[in-house]
């Protein structure tokens, strides 16, 4: 008779952005069937937003999601911008940078110290580490607060800024709030440097060790960034940011409300891995260091190495947002908004997020929305996910509740963004 | 409340950012000690959807068939439910739209099928009692500390019940409507966020909801928005983007273009 065997789910995977969880289903020969289920609705962004005035849209677009509302507001205003014909001062482009930055600071932090760490530590909920790990915790609340202020003086808030609006800013901070900007950041840097040592102790669980193809977006001006107008794989090829679509391949799966991605008809990785993979020659000051002497450790073929990738940029953007921030001072006083005329046109953005390469296409009707296109880092991701997940339950099916944990273990290194996701998809 | 009080907090589709401001709060370390948390996916791996709990929060709008189960099943669970952030309120910014949902599906999903069953978004209430509302997209961090703290004492948290503009010129800025022109929402928007856009010099896109106790003068801004030279679509356009189920507000507007040439 044949062995009849329980499908390993776990229905909601917890402490990751939006709600997907995983099914795997085994047989007499092994691992038949993994499945990174996407279950939270769809919310039709670009669908809602055609037809209406692009100022409107873009106040929209952030609340596609909220650990990465900032790198949604500032991808989807440079794709407008482009869309009309309009280029930033680059002193507004510099303080760009570093709302972008603060968006970063504050989504890393929270995503090693409150969603990664509690499972090295076997804690269920880092609230429970509270008593344990007052330092651990007290350095994800300080650097999480530095990004949360940071956009908050830039950006009007935290979770979904109003203020970065095409043609600049509604209004800028005083000379005085960047100098205590930069001399927050300095003062994070040792915790940052901390971070990173830590969680270059953490466990990279070999299971999962294999090639993967990395993408990144190539850093404008070659310093290791944020913004770019191409796209390089690790592969070698490199294509401009406006044919993203000759290249990557979304199709629609039974399971998931968001699409998946392939690029030659294979899955790939987006994130800090693949920024680091794909441009560490880009890197300056301590973070460059730190690359060297862990090369070993910041490698291209586990995706764990992300959780690492994400603290060495930790260091990395606290210097970076100082060097932002003196770039603005040089010019100031800084006008903080340009008139700019609504011409036709149409954009492509592609940025670093938080969680890898987020793309927006805008073209621009009449001061309206007359087509979007957003691609999220989490739907470029999921493919691979499913695979890494695949390789995990493939050495662990035997072990159900100790394969759960370590399937969820896999998803958080990616550091998904589910509601991103699933909020958008092309037309 | 006797002993631990007990939370839970649920997620429908959303961006997951009033958690987010929750998550953020240094204070809820200070809560941790009062309360269990009985379910909250977001950062408690030990999560249970189907327990008790004495307040129940809520975010996100009901998008999907199986959501419509789950606001049901808190319900039953609940002795308080308060509904959080704006697509709990008011459907959130994914009600914004006119179109059906087999035109939004074909647009995004062309003919590909997924094994769920989408609905169109809508605000908790449409399905279960709500108890209390926290408002915003996101709700202030001071919304969640009046809200969780007078509940802990056994108290019941009030409503705010005036506009953004009160808080908006007692901080001294600039009428951003009269003096700028510009569409602001602030004289319909329910206060609470210390007119934190037009602080900024940006235009209130009303966030936190249209003010209720039938205090939302829709038809007097629309006349406003008349005389700067909006159309009747740009102002209900506008009005709906985070008020687009609530039922006064098309009437309203009507009511100022009646016999109107455009």
């Amino acid at each position: 008779m044949k062995n009849l065997y329980l499908p390993i789910t776990v229905d909601h995977i917890a402490r990751v952005e939006g709600k997907g969880g995983v099914e795997i289903i085994v047989s007499d020969d092994g691992v038949k069937e993994v499945k990174l289920n996407i279950i939270e609705g769809p919310r039709f962004f670009e669908a809602i937003t055609i037809g209406k005035k692009l100022e409107e849209a873009l106040a929209v677009y952030p609340r596609i999601c909220s650990f990465c509302s900032a790198a949604h507001k500032l991808t989807a205003v440079e794709a407008a911008e482009k869309a009309v014909g309009f280029t930033p001062r680059e002193e507004i482009q510099a303080l760009r940078e570093v709302l972008y930055i603060g968006d970063m600071i504050e989504s890393h932090a929270l995503h090693l110290y409150l969603l990664v760490l509690p499972d090295y530590l076997g804690y269920s909920s880092p609230l429970k580490m509270v008593d344990e790990y007052k330092k651990e915790i007290g350095i994800a609340l300080d650097l999480k607060n530095l990004g949360s202020w940071m956009m908050d003086e830039l950006g009007s808030r935290a979770i979904h800024q109003e203020n970065a609006i095409i043609g600049g800013f509604g209004k800028l901070p005083g000379k005085a709030t960047l100098e205590l900007m930069k001399k927050r950041l300095s003062e994070a840097l040792p915790k940052a440097e901390y971070t990173f040592e830590l969680f270059a102790k953490l466990e990279q669980y070999e299971e999962v060790e294999g090639p993967i193809t990395h993408m990144a977006v190539k850093p404008r001006g070659n310093v290791y960034g944020i913004y770019g107008d191409a796209i390089s794989v690790s592969d070698g090829f490199e294509f401009p940011s406006e044919d993203y679509k000759k290249h990557i391949v979304e199709r629609v799966v039974e399971h998931s409300f968001a699409k998946h991605s392939f690029y030659r008809e294979r899955p790939f990785m987006v994130g800090a891995i693949s920024r680091i993979v794909n441009n560490a020659g880009t890197l300056y000051g301590r973070a460059k260091e730190l690359y060297e002497s862990h090369k070993e450790l910041l490698r291209s073929t586990n995706p764990f190495a992300n959780n690492l990738a994400q603290a060495l940029e930790l260091v990395y953007f606290i210097e970076r947002g100082i060097d932002l921030i003196d770039e603005a001072l040089a010019k100031w006083p800084v006008k903080a908004r340009d008139e700019v005329t609504l011409k036709d046109g149409f954009g492509v953005s592609t940025t670093e997020a938080p969680r890898g390469i987020l793309v927006y296409a805008l073209e621009v009707r009449d001061g309206r929305v007359a087509y979007a296109d957003i691609i999220t880092p989490t739907a470029f991701n999921l493919a691979m996910m499913e695979e890494h997940v695949r390789m995990m339950a493939e050495r662990h099916y035997n072990e159900p509740e100790k394969l759960k944990l370590l399937a969820e273990m896999v998803v958080r290194a990616y550091d998904p963004c589910i509601s991103c996701s699933v909020h958008v998809a092309k037309l | 409340m006797e002993g631990k009080i007990r939370i839970g907090f649920y997620a429908l589709t959303s961006c997951y950012g009033c958690q987010l401001q929750l998550a953020m709060m240094d204070e809820l370390l200070q809560l941790i000690p009062n309360a269990e948390i009985v379910c909250w996916y977001m950062i408690e791996r030990d999560s249970y959807e189907d327990e008790p709990v004495d307040i129940a929060f809520i975010e996100g709008s009901v998008s999907t068939e199986e959501e419509v189960e789950l606001v049901r099943k808190i319900r039953e669970n609940a002795k308080i439910v308060v509904a959080v952030g704006s697509c709990a309120t008011q459907g959130g910014v994914q009600s914004w739209t006119e179109k059906p949902l087999e035109e939004l599906w074909k647009t995004v999903y062309g003919d590909g099928k997924v094994k769920f069953e989408p609905k169109m978004a809508e605000p908790v209430e449409n399905y279960i009692k709500v108890d209390y509302r926290v408002y915003g997209c996101p709700p202030e961090k001071r919304d969640f500390l009046y809200a969780l703290g007078t509940f802990l004492v056994g108290s019941w948290p009030e409503d705010i019940d005036y506009p953004v503009c009160v808080e908006c010129r007692l901080k001294g800025n600039s009428c951003i409507l009269i003096e700028k022109g510009e569409p602001c929402l602030g004289p319909i928007t329910r206060a609470g966020c210390d007119a934190r856009c037009p602080g900024f010099g940006v235009a209130c896109i009303g966030c936190r909801g249209a003010i209720g106790y039938d205090v939302a003068w829709f038809d007097s801004l629309a006349r406003v928005f008349r005389e700067k030279g909006l159309t009747k679509e740009e102002i209900l356009e506008r009005m709906k983007m985070f008020n687009a189920h609530n039922p006064k507000l098309e009437e309203m507007v009507e009511k100022i273009f009646q016999g109107v040439e455009e």
